[in-house]
């Protein structure tokens, strides 16, 4: 508890320091939708070269030695440990059927699937769904309002920035003394890392400018997450316009 | 003479509902083609190896792809001030990447399969939705933006669980222009093609 709650008091911090920042923000036009790009970036390079040398490489270990039935294991305890927080969020956003389904999910997979390690729940028809307080706060009509590259989280804005707080709060785990926590955050990690080999190895692959790069497709995911897979609206006259630079093609 | 009009009016709604659904299946073969040719590029994995796999999806990538718009659109407005002689240059350069992209991402088959889910009209473009199956995992849905482009069907988009390949190019190669200059992005287009000759 004490070392989630050091993360989380420094991650308030941060918050606070940056929307402080945000006071003095111009507008979002100018900035691209980040206002903060020279922090940002700093705290990109930061976290790059921590990846670089000491996560990725762990990452590619455990991917390498890890047989794949106990890396979708891992996977699943801690995607269940993590379960309540999209019932909350669920609810947040009035998705009440969904909410009866996850609470389901949670249920079925904390008991048949051995305490979340296996997921029986998909085959009954209980889909994971992906919720948390950002998507909560987008739905509710919330913007972005500025992107933030947080030192060892990665990506955020200032609407998703309480996300990992609530789902901290509402982790079993973190109430466990922390002889489980960190191990068990360790493993977390590590294993979330992992399954992110093969996005690194496409932003690896394709960015010319990896901050850039990992900016837009975070926003586009985080549009498509909120709006659960069919965002709103016609990016079609895009194509034909001449846009300024950054600006969002899609397809819906 | 009303009534004639209407039927008139009728049949030609009738060709034209007609055309479009002709249409439909033309804008939806261009993008299985490119499907199948990735599956047999897959299949032919290693003993094709990277240039084997690169030779075998040109001709198919540069007849499916509209190249002439995506320069344009991920060059941004920058497009417009670059030389003659740099656009020739980046649209080769751009093409070889998109190519060798290609063969170095799907070099190796596991049961993997392309199913095409369907298709809707936007404006005069289709969007041709597509997913990829793994055998085991989440599917990954792949969206196709066609749009009519010298009597074909050309792709301009490709859209992966909700990102867009040209806007996120479109943002990352105006950030290197903005800093470094077109003839910048260039050389490490270009750069990014040699390294990814090499292979992993």
């Amino acid at each position: 508890m004490t070392e989630f709650s050091a993360l989380s008091r420094l991650l308030a911090a941060t918050i606070v320091l940056l929307a402080a920042a945000g006071c003095a923000s111009t507008d979002a036009a100018k900035t691209n939708g980040d206002p903060y790009e020279n922090l940002n970036r700093k705290f990109y390079s930061f976290n790059d070269t921590l990846d670089k040398n000491f996560v990725e490489p762990v990452a590619k270990k455990y991917a390498q030695y890890t047989p794949n039935p106990v890396r979708n294991s891992i996977t699943n305890f801690f995607d269940n440990t993590g379960y309540l927080n999209t019932i909350a969020n669920d609810l947040f956003q009035g998705k009440m059927v969904q909410s009866a389904q996850d609470s389901g999910r949670f249920l079925v997979n904390s008991t048949i699937g051995i305490g979340g390690l296996f997921d029986p729940a998909t085959s009954m028809g209980l889909k994971q769904h992906n919720e948390d307080l950002g998507q909560t706060f987008g739905k509710w009509g919330a913007k972005e309002g500025a992107y933030l590259m947080l030192p060892l989280m990665g990506p955020s804005s200032l609407r998703d920035a309480g996300s990992p707080v609530m789902s901290m709060f509402l982790n079993p785990l973190t109430y466990f003394a922390s002889v489980v926590t960190i191990p068990a955050g360790v493993v977390s990690a590590v294993n979330t890392r992992a399954n992110l080999l093969d996005a690194t190895r496409i932003r690896d692959q394709a960015a010319l400018d990896p901050y850039t790069f990992v900016r837009e497709a975070w926003r586009q995911q985080r549009e498509y997450d909120i709006y659960d897979g069919n965002p709103p609206g016609d990016g079609y006259e895009d194509y034909i316009e001449d846009q300024g630079d950054g600006a969002v093609l899609r397809v819906y | 003479m009303k009534s004639l009009n209407l039927i008139l009016a009728g049949v030609l709604l009738l060709i034209s509902n007609l055309a479009a659904a002709v249409d439909d299946s033309a804008a939806t073969s261009v993008v299985e083609t490119l499907h199948a040719s990735l599956l047999l590029a897959m299949n032919g994995g290693a003993q094709l190896g990277l240039q084997g796999r690169a030779e075998l999806l040109a001709p198919v990538v540069e007849s499916s792809f509209d190249f002439e718009s995506i320069c344009r659109i991920v060059t941004g407005r920058y497009w417009k001030s670059a030389s003659d002689e740099q656009k020739a240059r980046f649209t080769r350069a751009f093409k070889k990447l998109s190519v060798l992209t290609y063969a170095s991402n799907f070099s190796s088959f596991a049961g993997e399969k392309f199913q095409t889910e369907g298709s809707a009209a936007d404006h005069e473009a289709l969007i041709v939705r597509t997913t990829l199956r793994p055998t085991a995992g989440e599917p990954v849905t792949l969206n196709y933006l066609l749009r009519p482009s010298n009597d074909s069907w050309r792709i301009m988009n490709v859209v992966a669980q909700g990102v867009s390949d040209l806007s996120l190019k479109r943002a990352d190669y105006t950030a290197v222009i903005k800093t470094e200059g077109f003839d910048s992005l260039i050389n490490r287009l270009e750069k990014k093609s040699a390294e990814m000759s090499k292979g992993p």
